[in-house]
């Protein structure tokens, strides 16, 4: 336990009640104990903030004493992303949150005014719910189970898919929405109680927006950073963690648009008391879904329950009681004004778009509490992602088209040539819906989809370019929002609808072809032995282009966790999506054996008698920045010698051995194994003399045979005489038993030798058998079994077996159009809180402004 | 009122419309944790959890998938094959979920998860979807 944090949070624990309690004097007429309260929050902002600091400096400082810092980080992990271990666990994010909502709370009380008291009671709850959380699982607690006085040298360190600079910000911009979300809520709530039921909406529409615009962006990374790390080729999948950031990011959405009809039609006060109450609600349902471990079985995210999930449920009732109580409480007094609007009018148009973006909440939510539902009538069980696409697919198309009518309607009716401008963005809408058909677009669903999404784009571009050229920029921002909003459901359906996938094997060296696209495995690139391991791909696409793809497959040291990152080539039009599967290294050539030769010495390998002549340290042969060593053989083959030069040559990683080719027989070679300075003495190996053919392979435990052309071998023992690893001497003999065909019998022993210079076999000649050995390959420890080897000379020449590399290439058709559109949604987005915290700001500066004179 | 009353009406009948259709694709859509049998019998996509029967994953290159088989508490085995890359941490896993539809003798797995043990946490999770969606 790390004492100065637990106390700073109990601090802060403490100032907060004592500011609520200040507030409620305050309400009770008392009003000299504002000040008070204001002073004790700003105590619980310091001890929040300390905390923070805290952790911050135990992260930093390596302190795996502490639970937190143990789990998330190691010594390795560069600055940024020790920075971000502030956010990676359970308990650091409830911190972030925390503490985006103390610093939200020093605004509030800024601009409050006379809702101040009453708000901040509500708001200081909200922060109290949290706080309580840490204060039952602190970030702070020691590293249980260590014997007395000792410390882990090293951290578990970040899970490798969190190692992203996308993921390191996801999560501030995530609880920055989260943490906004408590405002209308606050303000809801004091309005009810205050029975002030207009002017709450005004200040806090800036906020429900900045909770549109961060969680809208912070859905926009995640997805982002699935797309580009995970490899299963999407970017949304559905999940609960995923749901749980949209459904209230809906919830703000609607709630935006029923703050923006109370405004300007002053009526639906009573949808937006239950919008604000709903969008609170849904954020602290969604953190009870996925921080309590009720979906453990369900979701890919690694939330487990870890003794929160009894506050976690009663945090939900605490909150939905005081919000449907605080309703239901003034329902009868909240002024209700009756009358018509006309069909074709804002007021009815944003009406059912808060309706159909409520229906869509509702089913999001039906299916990721599928399990709690389940759980009530039978065994748990969740949906699948078809039940989402399936729900969401004709909701969307119906949203889709209030959305592209909306900017040519007043509140009260239709904007000036209404027809004309409706008639001219359906037509473009349809031209390109027609242009996108031509192209490969199919199905009718799908299909208009795709018609509405266009039709959202080009009617509110109409109506920005409008506001442009009218040079009212401040309402551009609303329009705006829709034109990204557009563009966004339009590339949704063109990337997953239409979009092309196949999987493909391919061996080192082969084109293949696939979807018009060839592809090539090159080999795997490590360029340090600390690098990702990337698989190096070439692709030729279909229009003749040819660039190398990089898809990573590697193993995290740490966890022991295979990781595969995918490659994702951008064009213009669409996305080559390249994942990778699965890598068999495939198994080098077994060698017809290596020969090792002093100076002068003398061995005969298959039809060739080679002499080692000595070496060639000129470095002649080199390219004069590397260094070369040659080994200089006589080699005598049919009667003629020839002298040849096989050569070490220094590169990047080390010496690369240049093998030479031999005379006579195809594809014979010989190069450098290894050079003993010491002794003088070189060992080579030669390739494709045909002596060498593997005639048999087997696994064998003791006391199991192998039968060879009528000879029985039976592995009998392994021989560890010369077994001593500390004097650096690996030698595992293993003993076969030999019964030949005529009655013969025998023991032979295969070496297997590895003196830290490379492995070596030094193989069993098979008595009975001419030309035929016995070598020992790999060793089993753990299952005792030995794998056994019969070189024939008459056998075929091993061809080893090529490296192989599984992917899945996917085609994205305009994927970007998403990427682009959010980026444009939430520009949009941002430009309208600009313009509603100005109008607010401006509003305060004139109450002021009047109140003074 | 006549506005409202037909607003009213329509409204509920929209609103019960899309709350049938939307039940109706909550009920086929579920899939439910189920035995070995019933998985074999079943013509739905279904969710069997098992342990991985050692030594028995493998990269079945014709059909580009992963095969292994999973073995339940009470010894019965099923065989399982993935589209898609083999998960990290799949053979240390105490046990694997496997979500998909039962067809020419093996589960087809469209989603994996993977739970595997670890020292401090308890148990940690990994899903993995073998299709984009």
């Amino acid at each position: 336990m790390f004492i100065p944090g637990v106390i700073a949070l109990w601090a802060a624990f403490a100032a907060l009640c004592a500011s609520t309690f200040c507030y409620i004097q305050s309400i009770r007429g008392r009003e000299s104990a504002r000040d008070q309260a204001r002073q004790f929050y700003g105590l619980a902002v310091f001890g929040v903030v300390a905390a923070s600091a805290m952790l911050l400096y135990l992260i930093l400082t390596h302190k795996f004493g502490i639970h937190y810092v143990f789990s998330y980080s190691d010594r390795s992990l560069p600055f940024r992303y020790l920075f971000s271990t502030l956010w990676a666990g359970q308990e650091g994010s409830f911190l972030l949150w925390l503490f985006w909502g103390m610093l939200i709370g020093l605004a509030l009380i800024r601009y409050a005014r006379h809702y101040e008291d009453r708000t901040l009671v509500i708001y200081n709850l909200t922060l109290a719910s949290l706080l309580l959380i840490l204060l039952r699982q602190s970030p702070f607690r020691a590293l249980n189970g260590l014997p007395p006085g000792q410390l882990p040298f090293d951290g578990q360190g970040l899970n490798p898919l969190l190692q992203n600079p996308w993921m390191t910000i996801h999560p501030p911009i995530m609880f920055l929405g989260y943490a906004a979300t408590a405002v209308p809520f606050a303000f809801a709530v004091a309005a009810l109680w205050g029975r002030r039921y207009d002017e709450w909406v005004r200040a806090s529409l800036p906020w429900a927006l900045v909770t549109v615009v961060t969680l809208g962006c912070a859905i926009l990374l995640g997805g982002y950073w699935a797309y580009v790390t995970l490899g299963w080729g999407g970017y949304w999948g559905w999940d609960p963690v995923e749901n749980s950031s949209l459904v209230p990011w809906i919830a703000s959405a609607a709630l935006v648009h029923g703050m923006l009809l109370q405004r300007a039609r002053g009526r639906f006060r009573k949808l937006n008391f239950a919008l604000a109450m709903l969008a609170y609600g849904l954020v602290v349902y969604a953190t009870f879904l996925t921080r309590s471990g009720v979906l453990a079985d369900f979701s890919v995210h690694s939330f487990v329950d870890l003794g929160i999930t009894g506050w976690l449920v009663a945090n939900l009732a605490v909150f939905f009681l005081i919000g449907i109580g605080a309703l239901a409480w003034r329902w009868r007094e909240i002024p209700a004004q009756a009358g018509d609007e006309p069909l074709l009018s804002r007021t009815v148009f944003f009406v059912l778009a808060i309706a159909t973006l409520l229906g869509t909440a509702a089913m999001v939510l039906l299916g990721t509490s599928a399990p709690l539902i389940t759980r009530l009538a039978a065994q748990p069980s969740q949906v699948s992602a078809a039940f989402y696409n399936r729900v969401t697919l004709p909701v969307g198309i119906l949203f889709a088209a209030l959305l592209g009518v909306v900017p040519f309607l007043h509140w009260r009716g239709t904007q000036d040539a209404f027809r004309k401008r409706l008639l001219a963005s359906l037509s473009v809408a349809a031209l390109l819906t027609v242009g996108g058909v031509a192209v490969g677009a199919t199905g009718i669903l799908y299909t208009a989809f795709l018609f509405v999404s266009l039709f959202v784009f080009v009617s509110n571009l109409i109506k920005t370019a409008e506001e442009v050229q009218k040079k009212r920029f401040r309402s551009a921002g609303g329009y705006l929002a829709h034109v990204g909003l557009g563009l966004m459901l339009a590339g949704i359906i063109t990337s997953s609808a239409y979009d092309r996938s196949e999987k493909v094997v391919l061996p080192l060296g082969e084109a293949k072809q696939v979807m018009g696209y060839t592809l090539t495995f090159k080999g795997v690139d490590k360029p340090t032995p600390t690098a990702r391991e990337a698989m190096l791909v070439e692709v030729t696409e279909p229009g003749g282009r040819t660039y190398v793809a990089r898809p990573k497959m590697f193993r995290n040291e740490k966890s022991n966790q295979l990781v595969a990152n995918p490659d994702v080539h951008v064009r213009l039009t669409h996305d080559v999506y390249v994942a990778p599967i699965e890598f068999d290294p495939g198994r080098e050539p077994e060698d017809a054996g290596a020969v090792e030769l002093g100076k002068g010495e003398t061995a005969t390998a298959g039809p060739y008698k080679i002499t080692f002549a000595g070496f060639d340290m000129s470095g002649a042969h080199g390219d004069g920045q590397s260094i070369s060593l040659g080994v200089k053989l006589d080699v005598a083959f049919g009667g003629a010698m020839q002298q040849v030069m096989p050569m070490l040559v220094s590169g990047a990683n080390g010496f690369d051995s240049r093998p030479v080719t031999l005379p006579g027989p195809a594809g014979a070679s010989v190069s450098v194994a290894g050079v003993d300075a010491g002794s003088g003495r070189v060992r080579l190996a030669l390739g494709g003399i045909g002596g060498g053919g593997v005639a048999r392979r087997a696994s064998l435990h003791k006391g199991e045979t192998l039968t060879y052309r009528g000879t029985t071998l039976t592995f009998d023992d392994f021989d560890l005489s010369d077994f001593d690893p500390q004097a650096g001497k690996i030698h595992i003999g293993a003993v076969f038993k030999v019964a030949g065909a005529a009655g013969s019998s025998g023991e032979i022993t295969a070496l297997y030798k590895n003196d830290g210079g490379g492995e070596t076999h030094e193989d069993a000649a098979i008595p009975g058998l001419d030309g035929v050995k016995l070598r020992i390959g790999r060793m089993n420890a753990n299952e005792k079994t030995v794998e056994v080897l019969v070189l024939d000379a008459n056998a075929q020449p091993d061809a080893g077996e090529k490296m192989r590399f599984s992917l899945d290439l996917t085609v994205k058709p305009m994927i970007g159009l998403l990427w682009v559109g959010l980026v444009v949604l939430l520009c949009g987005g941002l430009m309208a809180v600009v313009r509603r915290g100005g109008e607010f700001a401006g509003a305060v500066a004139a109450t002021a402004a009047a109140a003074g004179k | 009122m006549r506005q409202r009353t037909l607003w009213s009406v329509v409204g509920i009948a929209v609103i019960a419309g899309f709350v049938a259709f939307g039940a109706g694709a909550f009920k086929s859509n579920l899939t439910p944790y189920v035995s070995f049998e019933k998985a074999r019998a079943s013509a739905s996509a279904v969710q069997v959890a098992g342990k991985l029967v050692e030594h028995s994953d493998r990269f079945d290159e014709a059909n580009s998938q992963l095969v292994f088989t999973l073995e339940n508490d009470h010894g019965q085995q099923l065989a399982v094959t993935y589209k898609g890359p083999k998960p990290g941490n799949f053979n240390e896993a105490i046990q694997v979920v496997a979500i998909g539809r039962f067809h020419d003798g093996a589960l087809e797995a469209e989603k994996l998860l993977v739970k595997c043990p670890s020292k401090y946490q308890g148990v940690e999770e990994k899903a993995y979807t073998s299709r984009s969606s």
